[in-house]
Parts: C-alpha cells; sequence; structure tokens
C-alpha cells in the first residue's frame, strides 16, 4: 500500500509518498488543459500496480472561478430578492476609482428566478411556496439549458421546505442543484447566496475531474481532496460540496507547516511563502488559523478557510520608477512569460533580477543548473535605471530588495501585529522556492528570532496533505441570546449536527475510535455584528466574556450576549506518517559539502561567501554566515547577521543574530 | 495665463483670514495652497522614499485596524465609518488610511484647530466636534494625539475621528431636519480629554449625560483612544529606528513626492477656465432649489476652484462648512491622479479652494450642518466633476445618484417592548464613462459604507423586507448607460417615526455627451394599498403594516444613445 500526496501547481504537479518506511518525490511537468493526465501519468510511476491512498490538492475548482470557466448556473431564490447577488454589500472595493466595476456576475440577471413565498426569521411560513410558478421555473430552467441550479430562500436555515421543495421538482429532470442551508446553514442571505451559487458554479467542473480521475484507479485505491480548512474529504463529498476545495493547495502548506514545526519543537509560526508573482503569508499559534470571511475574484465564500494573506510581491515582480521619482516594486510581474531578464526574454529588472546581481543566485546550481541563467544581460538594464535613480547599481539592486521585503513585511505585521500577535514570540517558517533568499532579511525586520526552511521547501503542500486529518465543518444558525438558551438546550442542538458528523465520518472510512467533535459557538454582544468564536463548554457565557477582552481589549456585562451560530467540527485522525529522526549529530558539515567560495554584495560590500550543498548536510552541523545553502528548488541566503544549524529531521534553523 | 492676472485679486499664496467688513463680497482662500516647502537640499532616496510611504501608511492602517478591533457601535464595527491619519508638527497630513474620503480635507482642519488651542504634554488627547472648528458634523467626533520625540513641542500629531450613533440634540440618531446646529447635538471645542495618560472624568461624564446611548459612546471613545496609542507608539518606533531628523526630511518628502505626482494628473488637464453649475433639491424647509456653482481655473500644474457664485446658506440642514468642500474636492483630484500615491497634504498644494462665507458650501455658526456631509458633499463633488468633463470628456463619468438616501426608522418593538433606531444609508446608480456603463447598486464618491443584511434587519427590527433590488433602466440612455438604482421595501410591523434625508427626488443627477440623465429617487409610502409620495427630506408617524418604499436615482448616461460602441 502506497500513500501519496499530490498536489497540482502552476508549473510542477507534486507527488510525496510513503511506503512502509520509504519515502520518495516524484515532480512532472504540470498539465492545465488537462491536470489529471500528470497526476494519473505520477501515480501510475509511482505505485506500479501497488493499492494506493491518495491525497489530493486540486486547483480545479480555483480555476474554475479565477478563469470564469465554470458550469452555466442559475439561481432561484425569493421574488424581489434577485439581485441580492448583484448589489452585495453596496460597497465598492476601490474607493478612488471613477469608473469602478464589479467583477461580471456569475449568474447573469436571465438567469436569476424569484419565486412568491416567504419564511421568517423564527422559521414560520409567512407566505407558501408557489408550486405552480416553480414548476414553471424548472420548466425554464431545462430550456436555459443551466448546467447548474443554486436555491437560496431568506430564512431557509431556519426552516428548509421551500429550499427541499424545489430540489423535489428540479430532481425529476436531473440537475445539479446546490441548497444554501445545506452548504451554509448561516444568517446573512448575501454571502450565503454567494457561497451556494460558486458552489454551483464549480460542482459540475469538479465532479468531471474526479470521475476522470476515479475511472483510472484499480480496486481498493482511495481518493481524498484537501479541502480550504486543512482537512480532507472524500471525493465522493468533494464533488457536491466543491466550494470547500478552493484553497486546496494552500492549505496543505499550512497543514505541512504545522506538523513539521511541531516536531522540530516550535508551534507559534508565520509561515512564508514567496512565488513568482505574490507572496502568502499566514500565522500557526498551536493550530491552524481558520477564517470564514474570505473572497475569491470579489465573492464571498463563508465556509471556513486557512487564513492567508496575500501580497502582489514576488520573485518575478518588476521594479520601476514612478512619476513622483519613488522606487517601485510590483505589482505588475513578469511572469513566467517573457519572465527576469536573466531567463533570457524579458527586458524589465525583477526581483529575481537584482537577487542574481548580487551574486546570491548561483546560476550553475539554479535548478540543479538545467537552466541557463543569463546574467550578462543586467548590466545594461542596471547601468541605466541606475542613472535614472541616482544610484549606483549595487544600492539599486539592493534597493529593489529592500522595497520588496518592506511590502512584505506589512503583510506580516497585517496578519502579526495587527491581530495582537508579538513576531518576537513566532518563527518565520520559510517555504516554496525564493523565499529563503528573503526570510532572514524579513526576519531581522520585524525582530523574529528564527527562521525555519524545511526539507524540500518547494513540496512541502504536498507533503502537508499525507498528514491531514480527515475534517468536516457544520454550522447552523440559531440566533438565542444567554436567556433564553441553556447549556442543556444548546447541548441537545449540537447532537442533531453530531449525529450527522460521525455518521459522515464513519461513510469517509474514518473508524469510530478514531472521531474527535469539537463544539463552537459564535457570539456576540447584542448590537455587534461580529461574532467571535467561543469552544462551547459549560461557562460558555463567561468564556466568551474573556476572549472578548482578551481579543478586542474590553468587556461589557451589562449588555447580553447573543449565540448566533453554533458550530461543529468532526475530525477523523487517520495513522500520519512519521519523519526518520537523526540520532547522530555533528557541529562540523563535512568536507564534500562545501562546493567552493563566491562573491555575493551585502550591505554594499562585497564578501567572500562559502557555497555549500544542503543535500550534503547532516543533522547537527553548524554554518556560520556569510554563506549561501544551495539545492535543487531552492537556494538559502545566510547574511553575515545570521547563523544556521541543520536540525535532527534535516530543517535548516537560521538564527539572526542583530 | 496665470492665476494673479484672473479676476479674483485675494489669490495669494498665503492663508488670507476671513475678513466680515469686506464689502458685499468676499472670498476666503484657508487652505491657500501652502506651497512654502523648504528647498530640499538633501537627496532624496527613492528606495528609503518607497519603504517610508510603506511605513506611514502602515501606521494609519494599523491605527484603523485597532479602532475597528476594539470599537463597540455598528456604526464603527460594521460599517466602518471612520478614519485616521498622521500629520507633521504643523497638522499637515502625512498619510491617512482609505476609509471614508469625506473625512479627507477635514482632517487637518480637526488637528490644526487642536494645535492652535492647547499646549500639549505628553500622554495628552483632544476632542472636538465643532463644524465650524475644524469638523463636519456633530456626530464626527476627532481625537488627536501628540507625538514627543525630545523636543518642547509635538513633531507630530495622530488622530482618528469616528461617526457616533448618538450626540444628543433634537431627534435620536442626531441626523435631524433641523434648522440650527443646536438642535444637532452638543457641540465640543477643542478640549483635553486625555491629560497626560489620564482621562478628564469630568468632561467625560459631561458629555455623557448629553447623550442617548452613553455606554457605547464611551466603549467607543476608548477604541478611539486606544487607536491613538497604537498611532504614537508607531511613530515613535520609527523615530527610535531612522532618528527624528530622518523621519521629518522623509515626512516632508512623501508631501513632496504626492504634490509631484498630483502636479502631473493637472498638467495633463488642458489650460481654461471650466464653469458648471448643479442644484440641491431643496432645504427641506422651502421649495427652493440651492445652486451650487463652480469655476475650475486649470494653469499648467495648479488648480483653483472657485465655489463663489453658490447659494447663500440655508435655513435647512444641509449646509456644508468649508471643510467639507475642501474634502469633496480633494476626493476629485485624488481619483484623477490614477496611481497609488499616500493622500497627504502635498495633493492640496497645486490646488486653492474659494469659497464665500455663508454660502452653502462655506456655512457660519449657527447654521444646521447635519446634512451637509451627507448630501451636499456629493453634489460638490457632482459640479467639481462636471466642469472638469468639459476638460477632460474621455476621463470624467456622469453625475452618479448624488445621495446617500438617510433613512431613520425609530419606535418600540413590539416582541420585547423595547425602543429601537435603525439608520442606514441606500447605494444607488453611478455614471457612466466614456468607457463603459456605469455601476448598478452601489455607494459612489463620498460615502462606501456597507448595508446591513435583510436577515439581520429582520432579526433586530419588527420589519419585514418586501423587496431589496436593482431599479432597472434607471441609469440614464446613452452610448454607454447610467447604473440604476435600488429599490428598498419594508414593511413595518409596529407603529413607527421616520425620517428621510434624500436628494436627487426633483432634479436628476446629469448625463454627459449627449446622455440622458440618470432617474430621480421617490419615496413612497403605501398604506392599506394606497400610495403616499413623499417628499425627498420628511418626518412622519408609520402605522403598523405600513410600506416604506425608497426607490434611489440612476446614474447618467454617457454619449448618444446609437452611436459606435468604442471597442475595449
Amino acid at each position: 500500500m502506497v500513500i501519496v500526496g499530490v498536489d497540482t501547481g502552476g508549473t510542477f504537479t507534486d507527488f510525496v509518498f510513503k511506503e512502509g518506511e520509504h519515502w520518495g518525490i516524484y515532480k512532472l511537468l504540470s498539465t492545465p488543459a488537462n491536470p489529471a493526465s500528470a497526476v494519473l501519468a505520477g501515480l501510475n510511476h509511482i505505485a506500479q500496480g501497488k493499492r494506493k491512498q491518495i491525497i489530493h490538492g486540486s486547483t480545479v475548482a480555483t480555476n474554475a472561478i479565477l478563469e470564469r470557466k465554470g458550469a452555466k448556473t442559475a439561481l432561484i431564490t425569493n421574488e424581489g430578492f434577485e439581485d441580492v447577488i448583484e448589489i452585495g454589500r453596496q460597497n465598492r472595493s476601490r474607493l478612488y476609482d471613477l469608473a469602478y466595476r464589479r467583477e461580471p456576475h456569475i449568474v447573469p440577471s436571465d438567469l436569476r428566478f424569484g419565486i412568491k413565498g416567504r419564511i421568517l426569521h423564527n422559521g414560520d411560513e409567512h407566505e407558501p411556496l408557489n408550486v405552480e410558478e416553480a414548476q414553471r421555473v424548472a420548466e425554464l430552467l431545462q430550456k436555459s439549458q443551466a448546467e447548474s441550479v443554486a436555491v437560496c430562500f431568506i430564512f431557509s436555515f431556519v426552516n428548509p421546505t421551500h429550499e427541499r421543495k424545489i430540489k423535489e421538482l428540479l430532481a425529476a429532470r436531473e440537475m445539479v442543484v446546490s441548497l444554501s442551508h445545506e452548504i451554509l446553514a448561516e444568517f446573512r442571505e448575501f454571502e450565503r447566496t454567494s457561497t451556494t451559487v460558486l458552489n454551483a458554479y464549480v460542482s459540475p467542473k469538479m465532479q468531471n475531474y474526479i470521475g476522470h480521475l476515479s475511472s483510472e484507479m484499480e480496486d481498493g485505491d482511495t481518493l481524498s481532496i484537501m479541502q480550504s480548512n486543512g482537512g480532507s474529504i472524500s471525493a465522493e463529498t468533494a464533488r457536491k460540496e466543491s466550494v470547500r476545495t478552493i484553497l486546496s493547495g494552500p492549505a496543505g502548506g499550512a497543514v505541512g507547516a504545522l506538523e513539521i514545526g511541531k516536531m522540530a519543537g516550535y508551534t507559534q509560526l508565520i509561515t512564508f511563502d514567496m512565488g513568482g508573482t505574490s507572496t502568502d503569508v499566514s500565522l500557526t499559534d498551536g493550530a491552524l488559523s481558520l477564517t470564514v470571511e474570505s473572497k475569491i475574484s470579489g465573492y464571498p465564500i463563508k465556509v471556513p478557510m486557512i487564513d492567508i494573506h496575500t501580497v502582489g510581491a514576488g520573485g518575478g515582480s518588476i521594479a520601476s520608477l514612478d512619476v513622483g521619482g519613488s522606487l517601485k516594486v510590483g505589482p505588475e510581474s513578469a511572469g513566467a512569460d517573457p519572465g527576469p531578464i536573466c531567463y533570457g526574454k524579458g527586458d524589465k529588472i525583477t526581483v529575481t533580477d537584482a537577487n542574481l546581481y548580487l551574486g546570491r543566485v548561483l546560476p550553475k546550481h539554479f535548478l540543479g543548473g538545467s537552466m541557463k541563467l543569463q546574467g550578462e544581460k543586467l548590466e545594461n538594464f542596471f547601468q541605466k535605471m541606475a542613472k535614472k535613480t541616482g544610484l549606483s547599481t549595487m544600492e539599486l539592486a539592493e534597493g529593489i530588495l529592500s522595497v520588496a521585503n518592506a511590502a512584505m513585511e506589512k503583510a506580516i505585521r497585517v496578519i502579526s501585529v495587527e491581530r495582537g500577535y508579538d513576531p518576537r514570540e513566532f518563527v518565520l517558517f520559510s517555504f516554496g522556492g525564493a523565499g529563503a533568499m528573503h526570510a532572514p532579511f524579513l526576519a531581522r525586520l520585524l525582530n523574529i528570532p528564527n527562521v525555519l526552511i524545511p526539507q524540500h521547501p518547494g513540496i512541502l503542500s504536498a507533503i502537508g496533505m499525507l498528514m491531514a486529518d480527515v475534517i468536516k465543518d457544520y454550522s447552523v444558525t440559531v440566533m438565542r441570546n444567554q436567556h433564553n438558551a441553556t447549556a442543556e438546550e444548546l447541548s441537545e442542538l449540537f447532537s442533531d449536527l453530531e449525529k450527522k458528523g460521525v455518521e459522515d465520518l464513519l461513510n469517509e472510512g474514518i473508524s469510530a475510535e478514531n472521531v474527535r467533535l469539537e463544539r463552537y459557538l459564535d457570539m456576540r454582544y447584542e448590537g455587534q455584528s461580529h461574532e467571535i468564536i467561543v469552544p462551547f463548554g459549560v461557562q460558555y457565557v463567561e468564556d466568551f466574556h474573556v476572549l472578548h477582552e482578551k481579543t478586542y481589549g474590553h468587556r461589557n456585562r451589562d449588555k447580553k450576549v447573543e449565540i448566533v451560530n453554533l458550530r461543529l467540527r468532526a475530525l477523523g485522525m487517520p495513522e500520519k506518517p512519521e519523519f526518520e529522526k537523526a540520532e547522530k549529530m555533528e557541529a562540523k558539515p563535512p568536507e564534500e559539502a562545501f562546493l567552493g567560495e563566491c562573491e555575493v554584495v551585502f550591505d554594499q560590500k562585497s564578501t567572500t561567501t562559502q557555497v555549500i550543498s544542503r543535500d550534503k548536510l547532516l543533522s547537527g552541523n553548524k554554518i556560520g554566515g556569510p554563506a549561501i545553502l544551495v539545492e535543487y528548488s531552492s537556494t538559502i541566503v545566510i547574511p553575515p547577521f545570521a547563523e544556521a544549524a541543520v536540525d535532527a529531521y534535516g530543517n535548516v534553523i537560521m538564527e539572526i543574530l542583530e | 495665463m496665470s492665476f494673479q492676472d484672473s479676476n479674483t485679486p485675494l489669490l495669494h499664496h498665503s492663508i488670507a483670514h476671513s475678513s466680515r467688513d469686506g464689502v458685499g463680497y468676499c472670498l476666503t482662500p484657508k487652505l491657500a495652497a501652502l506651497s512654502n516647502t523648504p528647498g530640499f537640499n538633501v537627496k532624496v532616496n527613492p528606495i528609503l522614499l518607497e519603504v517610508f510611504k510603506n511605513r506611514f501608511s502602515s501606521i494609519a492602517e494599523e491605527m484603523g485596524v485597532t479602532l475597528n478591533r476594539t470599537g463597540f457601535s455598528p456604526n464603527i464595527k460594521e460599517r466602518r465609518d471612520f478614519s485616521c491619519a498622521v500629520f507633521d508638527q504643523r497638522g499637515d497630513t502625512i498619510a491617512q488610511a482609505a476609509h471614508i474620503p469625506v473625512h479627507l480635507g477635514s482632517m487637518p482642519m480637526s488637528v490644526r484647530s487642536a494645535i492652535e488651542s492647547v499646549s500639549w504634554e505628553e500622554g495628552d488627547m483632544v476632542i472636538l466636534n465643532d463644524p465650524f472648528k475644524g469638523g463636519t458634523h456633530l456626530p464626527d467626533i476627532t481625537v488627536v494625539a501628540p507625538v514627543f520625540a525630545g523636543k518642547k513641542t509635538p513633531s507630530f500629531y495622530v488622530a482618528n475621528r469616528a461617526h457616533h450613533a448618538d450626540v444628543g440634540g433634537m431627534s435620536s440618531g442626531s441626523m435631524p431636519l433641523s434648522t440650527t446646529i443646536f438642535q444637532e447635538g452638543i457641540i465640543i471645542p477643542p478640549l483635553k480629554i486625555v491629560e497626560k495618560g489620564s482621562i478628564n472624568l469630568a468632561l467625560m461624564s459631561f458629555f455623557l449625560n448629553n447623550v442617548r446611548t452613553p455606554v457605547e459612546r464611551e466603549g467607543d471613545f476608548a477604541a478611539q483612544f486606544m487607536g491613538n496609542t497604537t498611532g504614537v507608539r508607531r511613530t515613535q518606533e520609527l523615530i527610535q529606528k531612522y532618528t527624528l531628523e530622518t523621519v521629518e526630511f522623509y515626512a516632508r518628502s512623501l508631501m513632496a513626492y504626492a504634490e509631484r505626482v498630483t502636479r502631473h494628473a493637472i498638467k495633463e488637464i488642458p489650460d481654461g477656465v471650466y464653469d458648471f453649475e448643479d442644484s440641491m433639491d431643496n432645504d427641506g424647509f422651502s421649495e427652493d432649489r440651492v445652486g451650487i456653482h463652480v469655476s475650475v481655473t486649470i494653469d499648467g500644474d495648479q488648480a483653483l476652484l472657485n465655489f463663489g457664485q453658490s447659494s447663500p446658506q440655508v435655513r435647512g440642514s444641509i449646509n456644508a462648512v468649508y471643510a467639507i468642500t475642501l474634502s469633496a474636492v480633494l476626493y476629485v483630484f485624488r481619483a484623477l491622479v490614477e496611481r497609488d500615491i499616500p493622500t497627504n497634504a502635498g495633493v492640496l498644494r497645486p490646488i486653492t479652494v474659494l469659497t464665500q462665507e455663508g454660502s452653502i458650501v462655506d456655512a457660519q455658526f449657527p447654521a444646521a450642518v447635519a446634512g451637509g456631509n451627507v448630501e451636499t458633499s456629493q453634489r460638490i463633488v457632482d459640479v467639481v466633476l462636471g466642469a472638469l468633463s468639459q476638460a477632460l470628456p474621455k476621463k470624467i463619468p456622469a453625475a452618479s445618484q448624488g445621495t446617500m438616501n438617510n433613512v431613520t426608522i425609530g419606535g418600540i418593538d413590539p416582541r420585547n417592548g423595547r425602543p429601537f433606531a435603525y439608520y442606514e444609508t441606500i447605494g444607488g446608480g453611478m455614471g457612466a464613462t466614456a468607457r463603459g456603463d456605469g455601476e448598478s447598486g452601489v455607494h459612489s464618491h463620498m460615502t462606501n459604507t456597507l448595508n446591513t443584511p435583510i436577515e439581520a434587519l429582520e432579526y433586530s427590527y419588527p420589519f419585514l423586507v418586501t423587496e431589496y433590488s436593482i431599479r432597472r433602466s434607471t441609469g440614464g440612455e446613452g452610448l454607454h448607460q447610467g447604473g440604476d438604482g435600488i429599490v428598498r421595501e419594508i414593511q413595518l410591523h409596529s407603529e413607527a417615526e421616520i425620517t428621510i434625508l434624500s436628494e436627487r427626488r426633483k432634479l436628476p443627477p446629469y448625463g454627459l455627451g449627449g446622455g440622458g440623465p440618470g432617474a430621480v429617487g421617490r419615496n413612497v409610502i403605501i398604506r392599506g394599498g394606497e400610495r403616499m409620495e413623499k417628499p425627498g427630506k420628511f418626518s412622519a408617524s408609520l402605522q403598523k403594516n405600513d410600506i416604506v418604499r425608497i426607490e434611489t436615482p440612476g446614474g447618467g448616461g454617457y454619449g448618444k444613445k446609437g452611436a459606435s460602441r468604442q471597442r475595449a
């Protein structure tokens, strides 16, 4: 039996697998037109007929939305509310844009159907559903050739009879139907509609994709899909609730960071994933941070997702001087084509070019030397731009990195300082190919004492997928207050969710003794409009006061406390693969790790720097800065103000000395 | 052509103080271009410039996050009706977080007013809301704090302004149809609310005894103090890291930078004098239109806006103080820049704004001003854009809905016997541009607050929402259609009092380049199936089961209908 984590990325599809005690890694070029080809090719190569258990991070749902290639989707809602999805929250995302337009709507107005019928906030039926009208709409839908239908009625999560009736009517017609009370049983009609519509939009694509993968599987193989919340679900569930897989890949990275961090003895991490056009950062304080306030292409998604902050600065970000004389880096990116100047085709200076110009990228070792970098092209471009700025070329090159670092520093502040966390208590966990060239400089800016670079930083997401729990999230709006709800009554309400949770996990193949249930309440003071999530216990009202004070700096005993949503998280814990831990620790790196010396510019000084092969380093090895560690898919810069050590699991831990 | 040759002799680059003894007509260039920036001998490093831009904007944004997180009222937490900024020792803005446009130009006037009024000590904070001393309308309360850096006087200031849901006055919510400022709530001149780190309890208790919701107010004040504390600390950290001289140097450099970019944008506007006039429907008491006129002179990289021919101030509460007019002008030019620059004092340096004291755009004590901030500010934007459209027909949109449709409903909730107060503003159509149609059902120009979800509304109030939709075909016709307005229809489950403060119920948002105007808005009360049309500004008693139907205006269209559409 082989366990395989598969992550489809923009350039590569990564495979990490474990068979007995043996770990393996495999990489293939992605096949964007049909991502399943690369996945299947890799699986065949690895398993060679053996039974396999696959956990897959898929970009199918995300790309369907980003490229607007989802299914033709219709919406059924209350009459008079067909435009809720269009109006949204009536604000604009760009304050100073005189020609502001929203993203075009996924459901155009001629595919939105309003039907008479109304449920009140207490679940009473104010007006019955007009069934004749509904039947007429069902016929219209057939004619419109819609492939998928979202249904969202006001207060359906309190009383779902109208939504269920519509499903019955449509079931006869063989259409894919997403009901809002099943996808997200929470109040706030716009966000619920948006989440349901996105689910309807991506589900048919996901069904095709999973269908294709499954048809190539052998008997006894299992396929799970990574969800945005850091847990996996069966392919069967993912077909119906595809909206839960939007951040599939990045969630794998977050889980991988959390588990590797734990093994290395660190539970407080700031993850830093620098890519070509953007950089993702997130914070982990002992557990994954989740948010229910995510957006994609401007559409809110209220199901729990890992809390990732993205900034438009990466290796391909372009440096430019604006009309006011300020040096900008990004958000424009040279992307993969034309790419940085040193890749051969580009004609605009990028962050990668600046790193190469300073000697921090070593052409001989870049992707194992398989890609030829044209460093000689840079001089001309740097001369020209330096002249315009009145700086030397080296000042310009380090300046470009400073500006890029300032943007990333700001992103890390947003997820740490602004949310009440002190970066000095965290470890900067750097992965992705380019991250480890910038991480020590960022750590110095933020007073973060240590940087951790895991083994194989380029495939962390796939590693994380092997370590993920099976997770199912449930929620329901109850809208009670502390006076009209008792702990017993809430427990009672939870038991319905729990029954469903246990049943679903058993269906996912988890054995009963491995099921864990976590209960939470979304609570707020009366009159507030933002809830905080409180673990449900006997003292839940007091717990809320305490947590509110910790989060917001004050509490108010005079205000009534409201219980808005119940939240259940059902976890099924499969056996997790373990990493090998070195017994022997040896401070002095072996002779063969030293590859030579090169000249690198740090703080405007050309400095003789050791070049070291990371693959040859052993646990316990210590390396003083300045040094550059090279490996196949990444470069680690240890500046003069840092030193590094390899821990028992092969992680490089850098210490910032000033 | 230069400004000195034009027909307004008061146009010097100085602060000419208003003179009441002038003959008939007197212009007050209160914030005349302060382009006395000391010459930079030290070279500006383009890298540090960008780094400092990030750092100062981080400070303003982090203040906002603290304020939002610790704020108590829905108005702060949900609608985010507040702004935060960092100022230099003179009160010039260095960086302001992108929150609410109407606060843009008025914040520095509040800070200057505070600087002039007190002698500062470490740990002090000053509050004020007086519209005639740097405020806008009474619910907007500003808190200013000094940043000391080893000198006797502060080296920097930080400030935030938040809209408080009630500051007393004749009606709940303090947004009344008033005729004098005394009916609108408690007036606070610049006073030390925090002295050397301790709250002035006498002043606080005096204030809290004059408002309807003291607990909520106290909570929001605490949040405003926390916001400033964050700003002071972060500014001090910056000084420690880079030295006072460097921070001051780059603060000035950032203003000069924003100034350069703004001048660059103005230079792209063809030289000339461009006039435009539009009107408010009325002031809520008389039927008369209230005209706003601007003459925009573009000369190279400078702009002069003369509002001298606008109507005198009026009896009703739509008077705008000078700070609002300045904010509206700043908003327009900031939008014209179309680049990511810090919103600071530099943006205003190439711009001179002239008004006549005692006019609708420079109201004087004791005028009623509650609605000037929300309604008149929109019309000021309309006239400035209208004038500039003659110079930049490809860039300037037709008029947007030009109102915020302020609705206040209050009464007793029969479900629990407790009083309720609901306040909301409603979006409408945006004007079309040469590039495309206007957006529908959205807040435009001077506001950007969120709506209250229908399900949230029905949980909290005795309401049944019976319609919430786009008001189709209300955008002006044209080559590009104006955006459509919104229909919001609410049925009452109890008796209640309603006040609506809205505009564009008589005079429609204009189209441009041959495009038609947007449809005017409508306020209707439906009782037992009978429709009663109501004016744009009114108060009324509602009966149980009455339906309030608000139809907001569409945006103006652009270009002649039927002309060939440009390919994007």
